[in-house]
């Protein structure tokens, strides 16, 4: 729906996370649906302020009346980064993916040189944010544990940069939980989905990423593969971008045919389950619904798969935004804001007493361990603990996720 | 496969889920949006005909969605929102057995029934001296109105560097900031009587906010409801979903139905128009809970008033021509009575669907404004709905 279905209900802005703590943003009705009557092609955009939108499509999803609020929003911050000199910072991260191969190939310097103060300094020049620490590479990353399993359903796995440079044992555990229930994974050459340019203004650059995966995707897809994602924002990118505004050549095939890995694995776990638990793991946690999920409208897919988890409580949280928003808290102008929303956020994970917090999003988990000050998990780590304790299953669980989940238990027990 | 799909995440939509997943059934809300609950005030009118709420069930037609329900029906629709409300942060005042006023930021009064704890003490304000405290430059709330149109009245402004209530409200969900402005109110001189403030104390806790400041200035305060955006609406809308996912409900937000799968009298799927590729969701049985025409649920066109989800039959009262009025908030305006009939166990009337119900403010002859009936019919049929559809369920 065009900006001419708002009937300036204020439904949006009751739930823009930005609104409530940016001043300087005027809020989703008057960035969207008013601003968008006044907007005209040739004339060069005037609304700086409309770069203060995070883009987590609250807006949008709660709309009664179906209006584009987060869309029109979006390309209005595209026109206005087409016609305007871009600061440093949005060059950075729209480009995040060749920093973060180069820093990965370069892991163990790279992360030393990320916490040298003068690095610090420098990028605090360039407009990048010195509240959190930029994540962390590592050296094994996805790309080269690259690996075939199983006979079954094939299944290219889109892995998105986080898992692929800063993270790869969850893509790791991703991977062998789609090859436990049979599926052949593939993790062909990927590079970033094209969200980060999309957030810093620059759709050239979004659109040559995407071009190059679409053309990989759209390959496997003739060949009968399905294509997983594990990181919600990347998803939202492939399901909704890639045939919308980035309109890559066999954008709708992608997005009729790529699924969210949880989802993807929910009926496969379930027949693995055989109608009884799929595992046991006496934990209580608190799901942090990262916006994108939300705005993919496929329901909470990890959640249904933590039900079938003995032991396993789970309190869903959906109604607030983490405030890292990918790239956007990165920047020292958004950084205020940020902080302020991940301690709203971080609060809400403390109300409920769990003992940890799990998201599906890299930049979600990186927020809120900072802000609430305990371990986040993926929802992979936790299935794949859950299955491990399952004495029929043998697999082992491992990793950083054991360790911690581990700490959580004898705290528990000693409690 | 779930065993209930409810269309709509209003109160309606949500009261029906709620009982359902309590009673131990799998059920999924599918809304497009968010409902006309987070631009009320918060407070549950249920019936104003005057005196007491139930003295003007009588009144009503027998065609009144309160007619089928009945009066014990109503009362336990708000009973279990009093229950739920009570359980949370929030808990609600007021009984069936009463109507009381509240205080607007237009310094009228607004009949209803149960409030919010922050608007208790807004029952009986004009008896005494009332000091409104406001924020400088805070949109679409003037204390002169209140004060130009009562008498006893008075204002006081603090400046809290924001200029909406949403802004206000996450301030004072920080301690520096409520220790700051409680320092402020104690320190101006207020002559003896209630304050009053807008309703801005925090999404989350506000009665809590509410009672730290009561104690701290030694005075009794209450909420006004504000123009949206409401928090006191947004409040009683997110305690309500939270309370469904407490019980295992599933929520698909932000997309609306794009078709229906029915073979036979039996609904078998519904299918949202995600992003990319559709989401279909199978269930055994369905609720229609999508409201009035303010949130699409009812659709009017030049020739005739649709139901865009199921294609139902919906009463239209009269000739187009009759609908047209001098004024569209006029209460009895032949188009507030238009809607879905359904039979005695809520079900559409005429249809043949045996797995379909209906509920909230959809429902044909409910005439809202007239009745001042809004929240209250929302739960009471929601509660009924739900409960017809658990008896063909369980
Ligand atoms: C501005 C305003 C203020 C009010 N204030 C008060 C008050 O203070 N007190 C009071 O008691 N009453 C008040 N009312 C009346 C009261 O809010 C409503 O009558 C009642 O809440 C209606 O609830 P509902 O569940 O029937 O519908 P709604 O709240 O309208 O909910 C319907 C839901 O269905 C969704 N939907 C619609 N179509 C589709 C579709 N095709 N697919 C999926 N989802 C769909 C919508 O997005 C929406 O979330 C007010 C009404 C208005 C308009």
């Amino acid at each position: 729906m065009t900006f001419e279905h708002c009937t300036r209900c204020t439904i949006c802005v009751e739930n823009c996370p930005v609104y409530k703590v940016e001043p300087r943003f005027p809020g989703p009705k008057q960035a969207g649906p008013d601003a968008q009557r006044f907007r005209l092609d040739p004339e060069k955009s005037v609304d700086e302020w409309v770069k203060y939108c995070c883009q987590c499509r609250r807006c949008q999803v709660s709309c009664p009346y179906g209006v584009d609020v987060a869309d029109i929003i979006l390309k209005a911050q595209l026109k206005y980064g087409r016609e305007h000199l871009s600061p440093l910072a949005a060059h950075l991260f729209a480009n995040a993916y060749h920093f973060n191969k180069l820093g990965s190939t370069l892991a163990p310097l790279a992360n030393r040189a990320s916490d040298w103060p003068l690095t610090k300094s420098v990028l605090g020049l360039f407009g990048v944010s010195r509240e959190l620490d930029l994540p962390e590479f590592r050296f094994v990353n996805l790309e080269r544990g690259r690996r075939r399993m199983g006979r079954g359903r094939k299944v290219v796995f889109f892995t998105g940069c986080h898992l692929a440079f800063n993270r790869p044992d969850i893509g790791r555990k991703v991977r062998d939980l789609l090859a436990s229930t049979g599926c052949r994974v593939v993790m062909p050459a990927q590079t970033c989905c094209g969200l980060p340019a999309l957030g810093n203004g620059d759709l050239d650059i979004a659109r040559k990423f995407a071009l190059k995966n679409a053309a990989m995707l759209t390959r496997y897809i003739d060949k009968g593969f399905d294509v997983v994602y594990a990181c919600t924002s990347c998803g939202l990118t492939l399901m909704h971008d890639y045939p919308g505004i980035l309109d890559v050549p066999g954008g709708r095939k992608i997005a009729e045919n790529t699924y969210n890995v949880y989802a993807y694995l929910f009926p496969l776990l379930q027949a693995e389950a055989e109608g009884g638990p799929l595992g046991t793991l006496e934990l209580s946690l608190a799901y942090h619904i990262p916006c994108h999920l939300r705005a993919l409208g496929i329901g909470y897919p990890a959640a249904r798969i933590f039900e079938m988890i003995e032991g396993l409580t789970c309190s869903i949280l959906d109604d607030n935004c983490c405030g890292l928003a990918g790239t956007y808290g990165f920047k020292k102008r958004n950084q205020e804001t940020s902080r302020r929303l991940g301690l709203i956020a971080a609060q809400a994970v403390r109300d409920t007493g769990a003992d940890t917090v799990v998201a599906d999003c890299g930049a979600c988990r990186m927020q809120l361990s900072h802000y609430a000050l305990m371990p986040a998990l993926d929802p992979a780590e936790i299935i794949t603990q859950a299955m491990a304790n399952t004495p029929k299953r043998s697999r082992a669980g491992s990793g950083i996720a054991q360790k911690i989940l581990q700490t959580i238990q004898m705290k528990r027990r000693s409690a | 496969m779930l065993d209930v799909v409810v269309i709509g995440g209003g109160m309606s939509g949500l009261t029906a889920a709620i009982h359902l997943a309590g009673a131990g059934l799998k059920t999924a809300i599918i809304s497009r949006g968010d409902p006309v609950c987070c631009l009320s005030t918060g407070c549950i009118d249920v019936l104003d005909l005057g005196g007491r709420p139930m003295d003007g069930y009588g009144a009503l037609p027998e065609g009144h969605p309160y007619r089928l329900v009945g009066k014990r029906g109503i009362e336990d629709g708000l009973r279990m929102l009093k229950d739920i409300m009570a359980s949370s942060p929030i808990p609600y005042t007021g009984t069936i057995r009463a109507n009381r006023e509240i205080l607007t930021p237009i310094g009228t009064f607004k009949t209803t029934c149960l409030v919010p704890r922050t608007m208790e003490a807004s029952q009986g304000c004009r008896d005494e001296y009332l000091h409104v405290i406001s924020f400088a430059g805070l949109k679409d709330f003037y204390p002169s109105y209140i004060t130009s149109r009562l008498p006893d009245t008075g204002f006081s402004l603090f400046d809290a560097g924001c200029s909406s209530t949403l802004a206000l409200a996450a301030r004072f969900e920080e301690q520096g900031f409520l220790d700051e402005f409680c320092s402020w109110l104690s320190s101006i001189e207020i002559p003896p009587g209630r304050v009053a403030i807008p309703a801005v104390l925090g999404l989350k806790n506000p009665v809590a906010v509410m009672e730290e400041i009561s104690s701290r200035i030694g005075r009794t305060l209450f909420e006004i409801p504000t123009l949206p955006p409401s928090l006191p609406g947004m409040r009683l809308f997110r305690t309500l979903k939270t309370a469904f996912q407490e019980r295992g409900g599933e929520v698909y937000w932000g997309n609306p139905i794009s078709s229906v799968e029915i073979r036979g009298a039996t609904v078998e799927a519904v299918t949202l128009a995600a992003s990319g590729r559709p989401t279909r969701v199978q269930g055994r049985a369905f609720i229609l809970a999508t409201g009035s025409f303010v949130s699409g649920g009812l659709y009017a066109t030049r020739e005739s008033v649709r139901e865009p989800v199921f294609n139902l039959a919906v009463r239209v009262p009269g000739a187009r021509k009759d609908w047209f009025l001098h004024d569209f908030f006029m209460p009895g305006h032949p188009i507030e009575g238009a809607g879905i009939e359904v039979d005695a166990s809520f079900r559409p009337a005429g249809s043949s669907l045996e797995n379909l119900f209906v509920c909230g403010s959809i429902l044909a002859n409910s005439e809202i404004m007239k009745n001042r009936c809004g929240h209250g019919m929302a739960l009471a049929t929601g509660l009924k709905a739900a409960r017809q559809c658990e008896r063909m369920l369980v």
